[in-house]
């Protein structure tokens, strides 16, 4: 569904993604790991177009996606929830949903879009007129994925989800995740907190200082060395 | 950015020997007050510089500075007090303002700053104004004489090109290049931000309010609330963005280039130099920031090219793009 | 005591139109952060639309505002698509600056084709209800300072509802807070930017259309009212679009107290004293701002 050959890309002139190639099959849950600072954000960022590659390949049903603009690609269907959700705070949940299902497509379809968030995440409904700023760092997530998943989109890409949140939230956002996969969402899933990110996903990529140094079955990646040693022990 | 001056030192001897025996060779009346319209601008521009261009600070209040030196002069002169003695303190008075206001203007950072010190300058211009609305008549016309003014203006032109010069290439002006570059990185450095922006208002209001004094000397009689108008700042920085900000010769090039443009448009109606010279300006901005400097470096690197000489210095940086 | 009241009640009239007068550039900061210095211009030229309307088709001034804000609109969708949609590709704090200086070149621009194309001559409207006023209480109101208050408020409300409640107006807000987040929900943001700043222009003509049927109008007034709407902005807050009614209303009082207690010389220099002491003190105005 989704394929990177050979990227190539630079932040601030110095280069940061060397030479990356992967795919991602539909229905799939991928995640990439890797430590802090290995380029994964930036990835994210060139698949969603916020960041242009030097050079390579970016093909996502067909649709070439290097040199698109954001708003394309997420009609061409990606939908990223970028790294601590960045919701607009100053608008009420609902109104951050709606705005995920800007793109006209999902604009038609929007009351069944808000059933489906609402159905996964019960807590939005109950919330939906307060002010998205005054909720908890676990809804705000929930908030984030509800919105990105408003648009309809075939792969839905998120940045580091469990960052900062209470192992309960984390909890219930990964079991949120499968759900949404299990409806047929793709998953292209950046994670630090490797280990329950890893017995869930189909397949995983390690990113290490720009490069894929892994690649492999979700439990297969757990017993790369420097996983080991860098996250579990 | 050390490479910025092409002048060599054969140029600056002709050109000042150009300068001082010009008016030998130059007998007409009217092209020396053009050439003394444009020494005006190359110390207005130039002055501006030093803290709009090395400092970075896009200061519009420059005309407030202008102004205060021209009114001081013009006041003490006209009721009698030695002209030299009300020259100097018209640059005096310029640092006061200049020292005054640069405590609480400087907790502005960028644009900011720029409207902060543009608020400035309306108000000094309206306060004039309202206070002192009237024409100021020079009492001595008779004695009048176009010479002693134009070497006052090519003095004081020298004078602003050599300060500004020594102060790009002394540690002052390294600081202030440093803040240009990144206030919190030259701060990190030990590099005091506030000092050197403060030393930057302070030398380019001494010197625009010697201009202003020097304005002040040379009209006959003008509004006293004239040279606080805005177009005392818009048309030095723009000057100067299109001759080349952060350098010696961007100024000078583009006060030759304004006053060249208006004399080139004179025989058409309205105002139609200042038009293209806000259409040029623009462009400068968008598209070619180092100014007609730039440009020229441009062009020599392709001459150069094509001449087969190559320069090795710049393709280290040049392979690492892709 | 009858003069400070009626001297009073100008002030909040005037203040209403301040407000209208900075809307428009409230909206283009809040959303694209260009600090459009060249408004006074465009208020301007809002100004001479409406007086042209006026003078060659016998349109009244309250009638041409539809004409006039189209009119702006384009202009400003042709000044975004032309000049400012070069200045995105720079780094924000970059951006920031080149804006205000293309701005002002822009100004510069703006001021002597009027100079040129309209002459120098002050122009004003006089209809034939222009001198007839209410008098409440001793107080006297004229007619066209209180269809200016209704109509100041009436745009502020509609652009709060078009904000509100429509699609682009969510997008707008949207990219307000967060530009990347609101491109990753598929908002076009040049899209975004170029109605902005066409919305903001023709709120500019409107406000200038205003500003002839209360003032008189010339090709040099522009800086005057571009600092008028920078004071306003951070009165009420940059970016805050319900802030600049009160802003506005602030520096009508401000102005009006200054021509009542000191000299009606005084009224902009005791603006722009107060602008510079806001801002040196505090720059999130009054009601603070949501700055990206």
């Amino acid at each position: 569904m989704l394929k990177l050959e050979n990227i190539n890309a630079f932040y601030k002139e110095i280069q940061a993604i060397w030479n990356v190639s992967l795919n991602v099959q539909k229905g799939e849950i991928v995640t990439l790991v890797g430590p802090n600072g290995a380029g994964k954000t930036t990835l994210l960022r060139i698949i969603s177009g916020l960041l242009k590659p030097a050079s390579g390949k970016i093909d996502f049903l067909g649709h070439p996606l290097e040199k698109e603009t954001p708003n394309k690609i997420v009609e061409y269907g990606i939908s990223q929830v970028p790294e601590s959700g960045k919701i607009f705070t100053e608008m009420s949940v609902l109104e951050n949903l709606e705005l995920g299902a800007f793109v006209s497509r999902a604009r038609k379809e929007k009351d069944q879009s808000l059933e489906r968030v609402y159905e996964i995440f019960p807590r939005l409904a109950e919330r939906k007129s307060q002010m998205a700023g005054t909720l908890s760092g676990g809804e705000r997530q929930m908030l984030a994925i509800g919105r990105a998943i408003m648009s309809g989109p075939q792969l839905l890409m998120l940045d580091e989800p469990s960052f900062g949140l209470a192992p309960i939230s984390v909890e219930r956002m990964f079991k949120a995740v499968e759900k949404i996969n299990q409806q047929g969402v793709t998953i292209l899933w950046v994670e630090q907190n490797v280990q329950a990110c890893l017995e869930l996903a189909h397949r995983a990529y390690l990113l290490e200082n720009g490069q894929i140094v892994g690649e492999g079955k979700g439990k297969e990646l757990l017993s790369f060395e420097s996983v080991r040693q860098a996250y579990l022990g | 950015m050390r490479k910025n001056s092409i002048v060599t030192p054969a140029l600056i001897i002709i050109a000042l020997i150009g300068l001082i025996g010009l008016p030998l060779v130059i007998k007409s009346d009217s092209t020396i007050n053009l050439i003394i319209l444009v020494l005006l601008y190359v110390i207005t521009a130039s002055s501006w510089n030093i803290l709009g261009g090395y400092t970075g600070q896009t200061n519009l209040g420059h005309a407030a500075f202008f102004g205060i030196g021209s009114l001081t002069t013009r006041l003490l002169w006209i009721n009698g007090f030695p002209f030299f003695l009300s020259f100097l303190a018209g640059g005096v008075v310029a640092v006061l303002l200049a020292l005054l206001i640069g405590f609480p203007a400087f907790k502005l950072r960028g644009v900011y700053f720029a409207i902060g010190t543009l608020a400035l300058a309306q108000v000094l211009n309206l306060t004039v104004g309202n206070i002192l609305p009237e024409m100021s008549y020079n009492p001595d016309l008779a004695n009048y004489q176009l010479l002693p003014r134009y070497y006052l203006f090519a003095g004081l032109t020298i004078v602003t090109i050599g300060i500004a010069y020594f102060l790009s290439k002394s540690r002052v002006g390294l600081g202030m290049m440093a803040v240009r570059e990144g206030e919190d990185a030259a701060e990190s450095l030990g590099i005091s931000a506030f000092k050197h922006k403060l030393i930057a208002l302070a030398v380019s209001a001494f010197l625009v309010g010697l201009a202003g004094a020097a304005f002040a000397y040379y009209h006959v009689s003008y509004y006293l609330y004239m040279p606080f108008g805005a177009e005392w700042t818009f048309d030095p920085v723009m000057m100067t963005y299109i001759g080349g900000t952060g350098t010696i010769i961007g100024p000078i090039i583009g006060a030759v280039f304004f006053v060249g443009l208006k004399q080139l448009l004179v025989w058409n109606v309205g105002e139609y130099h200042l038009i293209i010279f806000g259409i040029l300006f623009i462009l400068i901005v968008l598209f070619l920031p180092g100014g007609l400097v730039e440009a020229w470096q441009k062009v020599k690197k392709v001459l150069l090219r094509w001449f087969g000489r190559k320069k090795p210095n710049n393709h280290q940086i040049d392979s690492n793009k892709r | 005591m009858q003069a400070l009241g009626q001297n009073l009640v100008f002030g909040i009239l005037v203040g209403a139109l301040y407000g209208l007068v900075a809307l428009g550039l409230s909206l283009i900061f809040g959303v694209t952060k260009f600090l459009n210095v060249a408004h006074g211009e465009l208020v301007m030229f809002g100004g001479y639309a409406c007086f042209w309307a006026f003078s060659l088709f016998g349109i009244d001034p309250f009638l041409s505002f539809p004409i006039t804000m189209l009119l702006l609109f384009l202009v400003g969708a042709i000044l975004y698509k032309v000049v400012f949609s070069h200045t995105v590709k720079f780094a924000e704090e970059t951006k920031i600056k080149n804006t205000l200086l293309v701005a002002f070149g822009l100004s510069v621009i703006l001021q002597n084709l009027a100079l040129r194309f309209f002459t120098a001559d002050e122009r004003g409207i006089t209809t034939s209800y222009f001198s007839t006023a209410f008098t409440v209480m001793g107080i006297r109101l004229p007619i066209i300072k209180l269809a200016s208050l209704v109509i100041a408020v009436v745009f502020l409300i509609a652009l709060q509802i078009f904000l509100k409640k429509t699609y682009m107006g969510k997008a707008i807000r949207a990219t307000t807070q967060n530009w990347e987040a609101a491109s990753l929900m598929g908002i076009d943001i040049h899209k975004v930017y170029l109605i902005s700043f066409a919305l903001g222009t023709a709120l500019a003509g409107a406000a200038g259309a205003l500003v002839s049927i209360n003032y008189s109008i010339q090709p040099t007034m522009g800086l005057g009212w571009t600092m008028k709407a920078l004071i306003v902005m951070v009165l009420g807050g940059l970016g805050n679009i319900p802030g600049t009614i009160i802003g506005g209303l602030i520096l009508g009082v401000t102005e009006s107290a200054t021509s009542f207690f000191i000299n009606s010389n005084y009224r902009e220099v005791a603006g722009l004293v107060l602008f510079i002491l806001v801002l040196v003190f505090r720059s999130s105005g009054f009601f603070g701002s949501k700055e990206g």
